[in-house]
């Protein structure tokens, strides 16, 4: 329990207004059932400064919060004294049509952000999962968190240009500039990208922005064979066409979206789904040579644009949220391209033997397969152990996404940090050398 | 200025230079004041400091086992490349060797259908490219120098080129490196494969300028070659209508693959050098690439036009062919060669402003020149707001030097004062440390500092770049803030 006197300081510091402390309420700020002593919503940065100025002096733990999303990301916290929820520090701060940029508060959606990037037909160049579930810029750029169209844009490293932090001894940075090109020091908005808010709370971050693409259209294709659906990929990686996303899509993850969508395909194929946003006619061009490169594999697909195109990407990207309600076991594979088929064949031998059921899109041109299994507890611990072994071996890594505690407890959460982990080890220390910030979650 | 080391005993250099001889063989260390000259600045040229030794290792273990020796006998090392760039990053310390990474130069792996290389870091930028260019990809980042800079140079300093507001520069192409830490150990960050778990410390080992290790293996991105790509240059008469076009250009939703600017004084000097077909007379140019699928290249180019013709362009004029297309980027990529032409000096200066403050900061840039009464010349990435201004001297002239550095430095602060940024390519390193302040203040300074602090307690590698005034770690085990014996005892002071 957190002392009368703490309580009263931190109320004095965002407002009684902005602090929760009822248990009912509480519930909702659970990381793996671990319940925080009070939920802070400070309204400035100069609020959360005061905050981890009294969480450091009186060595009270911290989980910083975007909404919630990703909550379930990481390994159970050793301690949750205080949550510091960002939401009301919602306000984008500058837009800079003409230079391509924009600043905004950590707390504001990504959705609410996107709508006023487009207002001058430009974007954030990110298309994560739990958009609709209010997703903040602070807590996608703590969990390096993307989606299909990072094979044409790339990852959260290559927008986020700047960055303003709060460390844990209450004391406020900046990282990076608002130009697009800048080598002025060390780029330590790149170290907070993935960092699970061990290092700071972000609460400021500029990005780099794209034009809105004139026109998309996706191809979606079903193949005979597994074989024939990633010779297809390799031809299509290989050609000079300029595609935004490319899928690979198991047979269990492609009925599920054929019925969301009236996609009326042959649902129990590998299939692929690509997508290419361009100026019309050179969407319309290079969508005409894709179906050709994939007939010649024995390819047979439909194109689909508009509402529907929207409504099918954005089941792909949120696949595993809405296949289940509770208890989600998400995990990312990453290899290289050449090598997903055999983590493919992989998944489907560990799901017969073990008698799980498993839904995987992969992302084709990047060598990353999201992977969601249903099945009994222990059966889903061994597939995940198995599959990481396997993926190892390959040179690659399986990170768990997403899991109920029980699953955790049998599967580590990263797996090998690999000879790095030293340097990280003392980067965490420097910044935070009580471990206050999400103690146990990531790096220690 | 060459400045001499002192304290170091005659009898310690022997047995230390024994000790590396050992490690890398008679032929990998340099010793002789001849052959030590050639290692003491890098193209940063007005500074010099002669180093004890060079050693020129073969590997990582060797790279590790002098780092070990440097760590253990507290000797500073500066690590260094092809010896191109611009700001002193491989300026040797006073009492300090140089680990030169010129023989570690061969490219281990060339994986086409995973689209990656993995070079040493003594392989040269373009290198990397010729390895792959048959297959139909290319290696993105092209700095002017590509032809001699290597990689691990480029990693260091995380350089750019002329592509770069398009493709990103070389952050954005490397994957993962190998790295000897600066007490000797071997780590590996990143790799083939993407999305590793832990911290990105590939992102923060690029673009630290040698600070944080030496890196050994780098494993690089390649893309594929673009369908089509169009050329063009525009003449203006006044150098603001062509820095208003640039930001109407991607105002327009159009993002060129590379968008340069040249001032009357360079469209001269490349003229009488290369003649790449520039009009003499014109105020400025603007060259403009365009690449991606066909369909897209030419839906945008009538875009491009039309933003020229509305900033009152001269001529518009594009590349009818490659060959066309190489002899207009050949102008621009000798423009700072062919100032030689025009001033007997020029100091190089590297300053980034938003795109959309090309036109005012081009006024105040000749308003500087006016008042410092010498001549600025224009030349810069002017689709990332990259700018290079060339100030020209003579070296001979009394006090024309100082004014130049100080026109310089007046330039670095209208970047800063108008959001920018005070370089874009070239680095802090021993040239720029006095101004990193301008953008940073003493928090900010503070968490770089802790990021050295993780890599280099004992602050020997590459040590006097970068940060303003010197800064020390903590040690390990003791709480930063907390008050170090020597500050307790009012020895000493922490930064």
């Amino acid at each position: 329990m957190l002392k009368k006197s703490i309580i009263n300081n931190l109320h004095s510091i965002v407002g009684e207004e902005n602090a929760l402390s009822d248990n009912a309420k509480l519930e909702s700020f659970s990381v793996d059932d671990v319940l925080p002593e009070i939920v802070l919503s400070p309204n400035n940065v100069e609020q959360i400064s005061e905050i981890m100025k009294v969480a450091s002096k009186e060595s009270l733990s911290v989980i910083p919060w975007g909404s919630g999303t990703k909550s379930a990301l990481g390994n159970k916290p050793d301690r949750a004294d205080i949550v510091i929820s960002t939401k009301n520090l919602n306000r984008i701060l500058e837009h800079g049509a003409s230079d391509l940029v924009a600043t905004t508060e950590s707390g504001v959606t990504l959705k609410k952000f996107q709508s006023v990037l487009n207002k001058e037909n430009q974007f954030l160049a990110l298309d994560p999962p739990h958009v609709g579930r209010k997703a903040t810029v602070g807590g996608i750029i703590a969990t390096n968190d993307g989606g299909p169209e990072r094979l044409r844009y790339g990852t959260l490293r290559e927008f986020l240009i700047g960055l303003k932090v709060v460390r844990a001894d209450g004391s406020v940075f900046k990282g990076g500039a608002k130009v697009v090109k800048n080598v002025a020091g060390y780029d330590l908005p790149k170290l907070y990208v993935g960092s699970l808010g061990t290092l700071g709370i972000i609460v400021e971050a500029t990005f780099r922005l794209y034009p809105v693409p004139e026109y998309s259209e996706t191809y979606i294709a079903g193949f005979s064979t597994l074989e024939d659906a990633h010779d297809a990929v390799m031809t299509l990686l290989n050609s000079d066409i300029v595609i935004t996303s490319l899928e690979i899509l198991n047979p269990e993850l492609i009925s599920f979206l054929a019925k969301r969508n009236d996609l009326d395909l042959i649902d129990n194929q590998y299939t692929l789904a690509i997508g290419i946003k361009n100026v019309e006619k050179a969407v319309k061009d290079q969508v005409s040579t894709v179906k050709t490169l994939c007939d010649q594999k024995g390819g047979k697909g439909k194109v689909i644009s508009g509402g529907q195109e929207e409504k099918f990407w954005d089941d792909v990207r949120d696949f595993p949220w809405k296949l289940f309600k509770t208890a989600r076991v998400v995990c990312k594979a990453s290899v290289l391209i050449t090598q997903i088929p055999k983590v493919l064949e992989t998944v489907k031998r560990l799901s017969g033997e073990n008698g799980i059921k498993t839904y995987i899109s992969a992302r084709a041109g990047n060598g990353i397969l999201i992977i969601s299994i249903k099945g009994e507890v222990s059966s889903m611990i061994e597939s995940l152990n198995s599959l990481r072994a396997f993926v190892s071996s390959i040179g690659g890594h399986l990170i768990l996404q997403e899991a109920p505690y029980e699953i955790k407890a049998g599967v580590s959460v990263w797996g090998d940090f690999g000879s790095g982990l030293g340097i990280m080890e003392r980067i965490k220390f420097n910044f935070d050398p009580d471990n206050l910030l999400n103690p146990g979650r990531y790096i220690t | 200025m060459t400045t001499q080391h002192k304290s170091k005993s005659l009898s310690w250099k022997k047995k230390f230079r024994n000790r590396l001889i050992e490690i890398i063989g008679a032929t990998g260390v340099i010793s002789s004041d001849d052959e030590l000259i050639a290692y003491e600045c890098d193209a940063l040229t007005g500074y010099r400091i002669k180093p004890i030794f060079v050693v020129l290792p073969n590997s990582a273990k060797e790279v590790s086992a002098v780092i070990k020796e440097c760590h253990h006998e507290n000797i500073p090392f500066v690590p260094r490349g092809a010896g191109t760039g611009l700001s002193g990053g491989a300026l040797p310390t006073e009492e300090g060797i140089v680990i030169s990474l010129s023989r570690m130069d061969k490219i281990l792996d060339v994986d086409i259908p995973n689209q990656r290389v993995v070079v040493e870091p003594g392989v040269v930028n373009i290198w990397v490219t010729n390895a792959v260019s048959s297959s139909g990809y290319y290696y993105a980042p092209d700095p002017s120098s590509q032809i001699v800079c290597t990689i691990g140079g480029n990693v260091a300093e995380n350089s750019g080129g002329v592509h770069c507001l398009k493709y990103g520069v070389t952050t954005n192409h490397v994957l993962g490196v190998e790295m000897v830490l600066p007490d000797g150990e071997i780590i590996e960050v990143g790799g083939k494969t993407l999305d590793h778990p832990g911290y990105d410390l590939t992102g923060l080992v690029v673009g630290s300028e040698g600070l944080l290790g030496i890196v050994t293996k780098v494993t690089l991105k390649i893309i594929k070659k673009p369908e089509d790509v169009k050329t063009l240059f525009a003449s203006f008469d006044h150098i603001e209508d062509a820095g208003a076009s640039v930001s109407g250009i991607t105002a327009r939703g159009v993002i060129p693959a590379g968008m340069e600017i040249m001032d009357s004084f360079c469209i001269r000097a490349v003229e009488e050098t290369v003649g790449a077909g520039y009009p003499v007379d014109a105020g400025a140019i603007l060259l403009v690439e365009l690449d991606g699928p066909k369909a897209e290249v030419e839906a945008q180019m009538p875009l491009v036009e039309e933003v020229l013709k509305e900033h009152k362009a001269n001529q518009i004029k594009v590349a009818k062919d490659a060959k066309e297309r190489e002899l207009f980027w050949k102008g621009r990529k000798s423009a700072f060669p062919a100032m030689g032409r025009i001033s007997s000096d020029y100091y190089v200066q590297d300053g980034v402003i938003p795109r959309s403050k090309l036109a005012e900061v081009l006024g105040e840039i000749a308003e500087l020149s006016k008042k410092y009464g010498l001549r600025v010349a224009n030349v810069f990435h002017a689709g990332d707001g990259n700018l290079h201004p060339l100030v020209l001297y003579d070296s001979s002239k009394e006090g024309d030097l100082d004014k130049t550095l100080e026109l310089s430095g007046e330039i670095l602060q209208v970047c800063v004062d108008k959001g920018g940024s005070i370089t874009g390519e070239h680095g802090v390193g021993h040239d720029k440390k006095r101004f990193l302040s301008l953008m940073f203040d003493e928090n900010d300074l503070d968490a770089m500092n802790l990021i050295r602090c993780a890599f280099d307690v004992k602050g020997l590698c590459n040590p006097g770049k970068l940060f303003p005034t010197p800064r020390t770690c903590v040690e390990p085990g003791m709480k930063p803030f907390e008050e170090h014996p020597l500050q307790k005892a009012g020895l000493g002071e922490m930064y």
